[in-house]
């Protein structure tokens, strides 16, 4: 369908007599609004609505803190947010008329990171203290620190004052934008205090949440009917235009849909958050790492979405792979700032967090001279290895078997040996989880043998539904996969859903899928005894007979059975839900630890060998190659295209997408042309091998896949490029200015 | 308002429209065609890719008015509605499709490509694909589909 252009995305939407709405955003990152006058707007022919803070119902949202109104209210807090709608016949109309609305505001000085860190800025929410968690658990944050986490074990400063040699590194990591290909766009209608939401969304649940929450209404008040997703990649988690639309239905009472330009959607996307990382460790004479000291500063934007959650991650990440025989410390802390909301991009911080970890490690083998590869597998953890939040990685070991299946496909020291002066090769490694939330899964047996999966799981083109858990029932039930179709999110029909991310939906979805279809299987067996008149055990289901086991006699079908049983017992449909049990912790490991384990973990090895250009700065990989643990490869060409695609996100965060903040608070790039994405001619054919140890609770001992490819490659790549310069790349991206910088320096 | 006359996958179609109007607006909005998409509307990245007599262009650029009597060419002007092209079957095999959205561009550039170039290299494969971003596949897989049905055509598209 998709390859004739017959599928229906979000922004192909509409209804009959759909009005559409247009957003007036704030021009500038700060400043209090003093004058708001939209009375020629309201007098344009074909304007059905305008409205802004003045008028809409002063309900308060969030995903973790309930820091958000529909509108900005009385102040601005970042450029793009939304300050005004008007409502139209036609587009055009509303632009037109969005174009007379009289806007003032009183500029503030906009702060951004570096002047929030210091804690001695302007309030960005003078109110803070009165919003609310929305889960109802407060964690530690005040004024601008949106949130903070703290591990300090003890013990961390006395080591340091032991240490034979410190190795101390700062780095930086601008935005990143998610680029989805299909920009946001949302339609909705109301009907008897009822509203339905039109989008295409990768968490249809959590969407109903924020619009219930603006609407001031209960959550079962809301539905969410997801269409095919043009690309999410953590961007299309959380709401956006949905509210919006809601809000206008209910004043209208007529469909409204709204749709982001690409400037818009640029602006105003949660993209992944900038952050400094400065990490010191402290090595003793023998080069045993004794104690580590980390810092983390993250940039939260204007609101809160789910980043307060992920201040917590550099706890699993920082000491993560290569052991330190001593305390870690680590402060991470989340500022507001007067920029577009930050949020979840593929990886989340991961991406910048082990570009910190694995440079700091090529940081310290180069000090103390020992190889790179040599450094990292004498300080591999090892099987039942404990991270710092006290959780035990109980397979840690995969590791080493990565690396010497990474060596096997690309012998580090003959690489090493035939690199060309200006090439450089880096290696690096981690660990990755698999989002443990719930799903449900509903198996309806139809009366024809075929298979309706009812799932709020959203398909956002990993395959992950169209193959992953479509070849799980189907194996499950002993039928042909063509046999399976896999519904649409509503939330009205499915049950919860935590939606496409962290790679959770083959494992988890898959997880209850299969078991809803082993119920399934079970009562169609049943049914068979019966009309075989054989016994269960002796049973099987094979492409659609159910016969007894190696005979070639009667069979009967599984549309015999099902249509046997509608009017025997009633309708064959089994339900099964499931959400990975969280592994244990130590509750102790700190304060504000919200993101407490690394569930199902994966374990991954990335090696790249790059180019410079000395004319041009310009880096080329040459090599690319991904050794991944996946449980078990339920769908190898599905898994390829994770790991090729998710590589080349990396590569584009390594070296082309830039998304900086001027010191005016504003984006500097603003549309495609400047934020640089990876073509074609960019991106090597990446190698991969894949290592399976099942896991006991997933679908056929499948793991989480989709995430982790992108996590650890601009680590890799900046390993790379500093080996071949000889000098260290410690911010992300690493521009062909730098490139050419060092080169200048190196008296090139 | 002007008319303008042209080709629409093969019928003779006449739309009265201000001559500025973009052929993406004009196949979405007033033709019903919603397989062409918007990915940028500032030709960047090339989801709004349909052929112009066989050229591909990016509709979101090129205004209606100078398409006077020639050949337009949609996704919906691929195939049958229950057959596949041999680059679409390709892509499906290889997993070049992943959410799809920019797919139909895609599809459009390479079926153009392949008609000029029944072999093409992988650079020229990739160097065609220059103005079709994809955020999904990393590319692999696309142009392995085309190197598949070059491969295989012996000529034939």
């Amino acid at each position: 369908m998709k390859l004739q252009g017959l599928a229906v995305y979000g922004v192909d939407y509409l209804e009959v007599g759909t009005l559409h709405g247009v957003l007036l955003r704030s021009p500038v990152p700060a400043g209090k609004i003093t004058r708001f006058d939209s009375s020629v707007a309201e007098s344009i022919p074909g304007v059905r609505m305008v409205c802004s803070a003045l008028d809409q119902l002063k309900f308060k949202a969030g995903w973790v803190l309930m820091d958000q109104s529909l509108f900005a209210t009385g102040q601005v807090r970042y450029e793009g947010e939304p300050v005004a709608m008007v409502v139209a016949d036609s587009r055009e109309i509303a632009i037109a008329a969005v174009a007379t609305l009289i806007l003032e505001i009183e500029e503030w000085s906009p702060i951004n990171l570096e002047e929030s860190m210091t804690d001695r800025a302007r309030l960005i929410h003078p109110e803070w203290e009165s919003y609310l968690p929305t889960g109802g658990t407060d964690y530690p944050r005040h004024g601008n620190l949106a949130s903070e986490m703290v591990a300090d074990p003890g013990g961390v400063d006395a080591a340091f004052e032991t240490a034979h040699q410190i190795i101390e590194d700062r780095f930086t990591a601008n935005r990143q934008y998610q680029a989805y290909l299909e920009p946001k766009s949302a339609l909705a209608t109301y009907m008897n205090g009822r509203f339905t939401i039109h989008t295409s969304v990768q968490f249809p649940y959590n969407v109903r949440d924020r619009v219930a929450q603006l609407m001031g209404v209960r959550i079962s008040d809301v539905r969410v009917i997801g269409h095919v997703i043009g690309g999410g990649f953590g961007g299309k988690l959380d709401a956006s235009l949905e509210p919006l639309a809601a809000y206008a239905a209910k004043v209208t009472g007529r469909p409204v849909k709204l749709t982001n330009s690409r400037e818009e959607d640029m602006l105003t996307c949660p993209s992944r958050e900038n952050a400094i990382v400065s990490m010191r460790t402290a090595v003793d004479s023998t080069g045993k790492m004794i104690a580590r000291d980390v810092q983390v500063e993250m940039d939260n934007g204007a609101y809160s979405t789910e980043m307060p959650w992920l201040t917590s991650l550099p706890l699993h990440i920082v000491s993560a792979i290569y052991n330190v025989d001593g305390p870690t410390r680590v402060v991470s802390r989340l500022w507001y700032t007067n920029t577009a909301p930050t949020g979840a991009f593929r990886g989340v911080g991961g991406t910048y967090l082990y570009h910190a970890l694995e440079r700091h490690t090529d940081s310290i083998a180069n000090a103390i001279g020992q190889d790179r590869r040599a450094f990292r597998l004498e300080r591999l953890i090892k099987d039942g290895a404990k991270s710092l939040s006290g959780q035990v990685l109980h397979e840690a070991g995969i590791l080493s078997e990565a690396f010497q299946a990474m060596e096997k496909i690309a012998p580090w020291s003959s690489i090493l040996s035939e690199l060309k002066p200006n090439q450089g090769i880096g290696i690096v490694s981690g660990v990755w989880m698999t989002n443990p939330m719930p799903a449900q899964v509903t198996i309806k047996v139809n009366e024809d043998g075929t298979v309706q999966v009812v799932t709020a799981a959203t398909e956002n083109g990993s395959g992950a539904l169209s193959m992953g858990v479509t070849q799980i029932v189907a194996e499950e039930m002993g039928i042909n996969p063509r046999n399976v179709s896999i519904s649409m999110p509503d939330t009205d029909v499915s049950g919860y859903d935590a939606g496409s991310q962290g790679s959770r939906t083959t494992h988890v979805v898959g997880r209850a899928a299969k078991d809803a279809a082993t119920l399934a299987k079970a009562q169609l067996l049943k049914g068979a005894s019966d009309i075989l008149e054989a016994d269960i055990d002796d049973l099987e289901i094979v492409n659609g007979n159910i016969r007894v086991v190696g005979s070639p006699a009667p069979a009967v079908t599984v549309a015999q059975v099902a249509t046997s049983l509608l009017w025997s017992v009633g309708p064959l449909t089994t339900t099964s839900s499931y959400m990975t049990p969280a592994p244990a912790y130590d509750v102790a490991c700190g304060s504000g630890v919200m993101f407490t384990a690394m569930a199902t973990p994966t374990y991954h090895v990335h090696l790249a060998v790059v180019e410079v250009d000395e004319v041009t700065g310009c880096i080329r990989v040459i090599r690319y190659i991904v050794v991944q643990e996946v449980g078990r490869a339920i769908n190898p060409v599905g898994i390829r295209g994770q790991i090729q695609g998710g590589v080349t996100q990396g590569i584009g965060l390594a070296l082309y997408e830039s998304l900086r903040i001027g010191v005016d608070c504003r984006y500097v790039e603003r549309s495609l042309e400047a934020y640089r994405l990876p073509i074609a001619l960019d991106i090597p054919d990446v190698e991969f091998v894949i290592l399976e140890h099942p896991d006991t609770a997933g679908p056929f001992g499948a793991r989480g896949v989709a995430e982790p490819p992108i996590v650890f490659v601009a680590a890799a790549i900046a390993n790379a490029v500093s080996h071949a310069l000889g000098s260290s790349f410690n911010d992300m991206p690493i521009t062909p200015e730098a490139v050419l910088a060092s080169l200048a320096s190196r008296g090139v | 308002m002007k008319n303008t006359s042209f080709q629409l996958n093969g019928k003779t179609c006449s739309v009265s429209i201000d001559p500025v109007t973009t052929v993406l607006e004009v196949v979405r909005r007033h033709l019903g065609l919603l397989g062409t998409k918007e990915g940028c509307n500032e030709g960047e990245c090339g989801a709004c890719t349909v052929l112009l007599d066989g050229q591909p262009i990016d509709s979101c650029l090129y205004p209606i008015g100078a398409c006077e009597g020639r050949q337009i060419t949609t996704i919906e002007g691929l195939g049958k509605p229950d057959s596949l092209t041999p680059i679409q079957s390709a892509m499906l095999e290889t997993g070049g499709v992943q959410c799809g959205f920019c797919t139909p561009g895609i599809v459009m550039t390479l079926t153009a490509l392949l008609l000029q170039n029944p072999e093409p290299t992988r650079f020229q494969v990739k160097d065609a694909l220059s103005g079709n971003l994809c955020r999904c596949t990393g590319y692999s897989q696309v142009v392995e589909a085309c190197m598949m049905v070059a491969r295989d055509s012996e000529g034939k598209i």
